[in-house]
C-alpha cells in the first residue's frame, strides 16, 4: 500500500513539473497571473464535474470546517506570489533550490511535531541523513546546471 | 538584499508543505476531491481579483493558445488530489521528498528533450548523481 502511495506522489511531482513548463509557455503570451488564474479556473471546472460523479465527501461541510483549515488556499496563492517576486531577482534555479529546501525542512518539522493535527512522525537519524542527501543532491543539480551554462557561453 | 529574496523563496517552499498538511486534514472532513475543488475554486476567485487589478497580460490568449498549453489545470488537480490522499498516510516529509524526485527527474527529461517549449539542456553526470542521491534518500526513510 505504502509503495503505491510513494509511486503516486512521484507521479504527482512529474505532473507538477510538466505543469510548470506548460504554464511557462502559456504565460509568455498571456501573463503570469492570467496563467495562474486559468490553472485554478479550469481545475475547478474539472473537479466540479468529477465531484458530481465520484465525490464521496460533502462539499457543504466546508462551511463547518475550522477557518484555519480554509486558510490553506492562501499558502498556495502565497507560494505563487513569492516565486513571482523571487525568480526575476535570483533566477529560476536558485528559487527552485531554496523552495525545495524550505519544503523539505518544513515537511520534517510538521511531521515531527504533528502540526495541523496530522500524522506525527518523529525526526530520526535516518531522516537527518535523508535530508542531508537531498541537500547534497541539490548541490549537484546546481553544479550540473552551472556547467551547462558555462558550456553554452 | 539578496539574502531576503532567498528567504522569500524558502518561505514559498514552507508554504507548499503547510498547504499539503492542512489539506490532508480538510480532506478527512469534507472529502478529498472536495478539498481539491475548494482549493481551485477559491484560488480562481482570488486570482480573478488579482488579474482584474494587477493583470498586465491578456486572458483572451486562452482562445488562441494551442490546446496543450491549457492542460495546466488538469495536471494541478491530479497533483493536489494525490497529495491529499498521501499525506495522512505517509506524512508530509515522505510525500514531499517523493514529489521533489518526480519533479526534478521530469524537469531533467523535459530539458533534455526540449519538450513543452523549454530550452534544450542535455542530461549530465551531475544531474544523474543528484537523482540517484534523492532516490537513496527516499528509500532510507520509507
Amino acid at each position: 500500500m505504502h509503495i503505491l502511495i510513494l509511486l503516486g506522489s512521484v507521479i504527482g511531482g512529474v505532473l507538477l513539473s510538466a505543469q510548470s513548463s506548460i504554464n511557462g509557455a502559456f504565460s509568455r503570451k498571456s501573463g503570469t497571473y492570467e496563467a495562474a488564474f486559468l490553472t485554478f479556473f479550469s481545475g475547478a471546472l474539472l473537479l466540479a464535474i468529477l465531484i458530481l460523479f465520484f465525490g464521496e465527501g460533502n462539499i457543504l461541510k466546508v462551511f463547518e470546517a475550522p477557518k484555519w483549515q480554509l486558510a490553506a488556499v492562501w499558502f498556495g496563492v502565497g507560494y505563487l506570489f513569492l516565486t513571482v517576486v523571487a525568480v526575476p531577482r535570483i533566477g529560476v534555479i536558485a528559487t527552485n533550490i531554496a523552495t525545495v529546501i524550505g519544503q523539505l525542512t518544513a515537511g520534517m518539522v510538521i511531521d515531527h511535531f504533528g502540526f495541523f493535527g496530522g500524522l506525527s512522525v518523529p525526526f530520526t537519524w535516518e531522516r537527518m541523513l535523508a535530508i542531508l542527501l537531498m541537500f547534497i543532491a541539490l548541490r549537484f543539480i546546481y553544479i550540473g546546471n552551472k556547467k551547462q551554462k558555462d558550456d553554452t557561453k | 538584499m539578496k539574502i531576503w529574496t532567498y528567504l522569500l523563496a524558502l518561505l514559498a517552499g514552507v508554504s507548499l508543505s503547510v498547504e499539503g498538511a492542512i489539506y490532508g486534514e480538510l480532506g478527512k472532513t469534507i472529502g478529498k476531491l472536495e478539498s481539491s475543488f475548494y482549493n481551485f475554486f477559491v484560488g480562481a476567485i482570488i486570482l480573478g481579483i488579482v488579474v482584474l487589478f494587477l493583470g498586465k497580460g491578456s486572458l483572451s490568449y486562452t482562445f488562441q493558445a494551442p490546446k496543450w498549453e491549457l492542460s495546466g489545470g488538469a495536471l494541478g488537480t491530479i497533483y493536489l488530489t494525490i497529495l491529499i490522499i498521501a499525506i495522512p498516510i505517509v506524512g508530509v516529509g515522505i510525500a514531499m521528498i517523493s514529489v521533489i524526485i518526480g519533479q526534478i527527474a521530469m524537469s531533467i527529461l523535459i530539458e533534455h528533450k526540449g519538450w513543452l517549449g523549454s530550452s534544450k539542456a542535455s542530461v549530465n553526470k551531475e544531474k544523474l548523481i543528484a537523482v540517484s542521491l534523492m532516490t537513496i534518500s527516499l528509500l532510507l526513510i520509507f
